[in-house]
């Protein structure tokens, strides 16, 4: 209880931050290289091609990397692509547009483009592999419902996204949960077919790996995707504090977090990929209290009601 | 041993680098501000007659506000033609004093607060004094950043070696007006019930 009554300044928030995700990368390296390891030695024991470990890391890289190069340099098309998104200009939106202009002056980064989703649920994401191709979007019933003042604290929440580079750090993680996946999803064929080498060829220490590499298969991608999670809830909590920075005023983006989170509409145009990229969890969850850190677990936003103690913290 | 000292030598050239570009890149970026917060005030400068004329005539008791508006304008065109930037940053100030005013008054009168002009050339006005107030935010985060890198070791050295002078940016509340009080404020405010 004893934290609650510690307050904390916005530049004590963004430094636990910081900290907080560079553990939680960090261990996902290492989580990552570890399960990669086991799985290809498993399946290097399967195919007897033990000198191949790289190798096959190497495909495996190679074919999660493929897909996620292309989500990452042309994330912006494909989301504005799949959301159905218009151009904002500064006479039909003209709020939006002045508002994204001056956090971008006081953040100090080149005006995003902008665009506007014809959508009643609000809520707004940010896209694009640096500042330079940034993308911020909005939908109609965002710009309705917020006052210019909640407006800035959202847009801000979207632009310390995008200072911080998350979406290219999401990307990144994404490739390598894709890896593990893959990964597993192979040594499980290989162990279907059982493999050319005979039982009294292996010695005790590859049928531990083998064991070992079988629980990895199965839990490896579950696991990584978790920690992925993890990591997209922590980068909320950086860019609501990183908001703060611009704006100086928590009450903005707490108000319209509680707007946001009482409209009972769900986002139409959102799917599993681009939910990280929304100020708030697109997807309304239906269950909320009931199941408590089980749900928050594999949710991609932290509850509101703990960004909102976090926010009145830096008031 | 050789390589090892290359390495080192590599590695410290790229640093040196790095730390010349912050110095440089800061200056540009202070620069940029500076002009940014001359441009909304040059656009504020040709807005607010705008308004004037626009409302005048709904507003004719509430003359006061008028005058503020007037000599907010004044002070303006003033500290653009003079290039100062503490000047310029005042004058941003007192239009974002007088802008709730006018807004209270707008919301209060149903007649204007239907006229889209007014209602436009207010958002304009309150849009350019938020440009004004963020680009003087980063003027001063950056003046900041920029001299602390200044006067801290180790990149004091190379701010030494290439020169960099320290920043002016805007005066803080240090120093001024704005810390004295006056006998006027010190006094007890009297209340009449």
């Amino acid at each position: 209880m004893f934290y609650i009554l510690y307050m904390k300044n916005i530049y004590e928030v963004q430094r636990a931050n910081k900290i907080k995700s560079f553990f939680i990368v960090t261990f996902f390296a290492v989580f990552v290289a570890l399960a990669t390891y086991v799985l290809v030695r498993a399946l290097g024991i399967y195919s007897g091609y033990m000198p191949g470990n790289l190798g096959i890391v190497g495909i495996a890289l190679f074919v999660s990397g493929i897909s996620s190069f292309f989500g990452y340099y042309y994330s912006d098309k494909i989301v504005l692509g799949i959301s159905g998104a218009r151009p904002a200009n500064r006479n039909n939106d003209f709020v939006f547009y002045t508002v994204a202009q001056n956090i971008s002056i006081g953040a100090g980064v080149p005006v995003p483009k902008l665009y506007v989703i014809p959508d009643s649920a609000p809520n707004a994401f940010a896209t694009g592999r640096d500042p330079k191709h940034a993308v911020i979007c909005a939908t109609t019933g965002l710009l309705e419902k917020l006052d210019r003042t909640e407006l800035e604290g959202v847009i801000a929440h979207e632009i310390s996204h995008i200072k911080n580079y998350d979406t290219r750090l999401m990307s990144v993680v994404s490739v390598m949960v894709g890896l593990i996946a893959l990964l597993g999803d192979w040594l499980m064929r290989a162990s279907w077919f059982g493999g050319k080498s005979d039982d009294d060829n292996r010695s005790s220490t590859s049928s531990i790996f083998l064991v070992v590499g079988i629980v990895f298969a199965i839990l490896s991608p579950i696991i990584g995707q978790l920690i992925q999670l993890a990591i997209s809830r922590r980068r909320e909590y950086g860019a609501d504090a990183g908001a703060i920075e611009i704006t100086r005023q928590p009450s903005g983006l707490v108000s319209a977090l509680i707007k946001i989170s009482s409209d009972k509409e769900a986002l139409e145009v959102a799917n599993k990929a681009t939910a990280h990229l929304f100020v708030s969890n697109p997807f309304k969850d239906k269950n909320q209290g009931s199941v408590g850190w089980f749900a928050d677990l594999f949710n991609t936003h932290p509850p509101i009601s703990e960004r909102i103690k976090a926010l009145k913290s830096m008031a | 041993m050789i390589y090892v000292l290359f390495a080192i030598l590599v590695i410290l050239i790229f640093w040196v680098i790095s730390i010349y570009n912050f110095f440089v890149s800061t200056k540009t970026r202070v620069g940029a501000s500076i002009q940014e917060i001359g441009n909304q005030l040059k656009r504020q400068s040709e807005l607010i007659p705008n308004l004037e004329a626009s409302a005048k005539g709904y507003l004719k008791h509430e003359k006061g506000i008028f005058d503020e508006l007037t000599s907010a304008r004044k002070q303006i065109s003033s500290a653009v033609s003079s290039g100062d930037v503490n000047k310029m940053a005042d004058a941003g100030k007192m239009l974002s004093d007088v802008l709730p005013k006018i807004q209270v008054i707008v919301e209060s009168n149903p007649e204007i607060k239907a006229n889209e002009l007014v209602k436009s050339l207010m958002d304009e006005l309150r849009d350019t004094s938020d440009k004004i107030m963020y680009a003087r935010r980063l003027l001063i985060d950056l003046t900041a950043d920029y001299n602390v890198k200044l006067v801290t070791f180790p990149s004091s050295v190379v701010a030494g070696i290439f020169r960099f002078e320290k920043l002016k940016g805007l005066e803080t509340s240090e120093e001024g007006d704005k810390l004295k009080v006056t006998e006027a404020e010190a006094k007890t405010p009297k209340i009449n019930l």
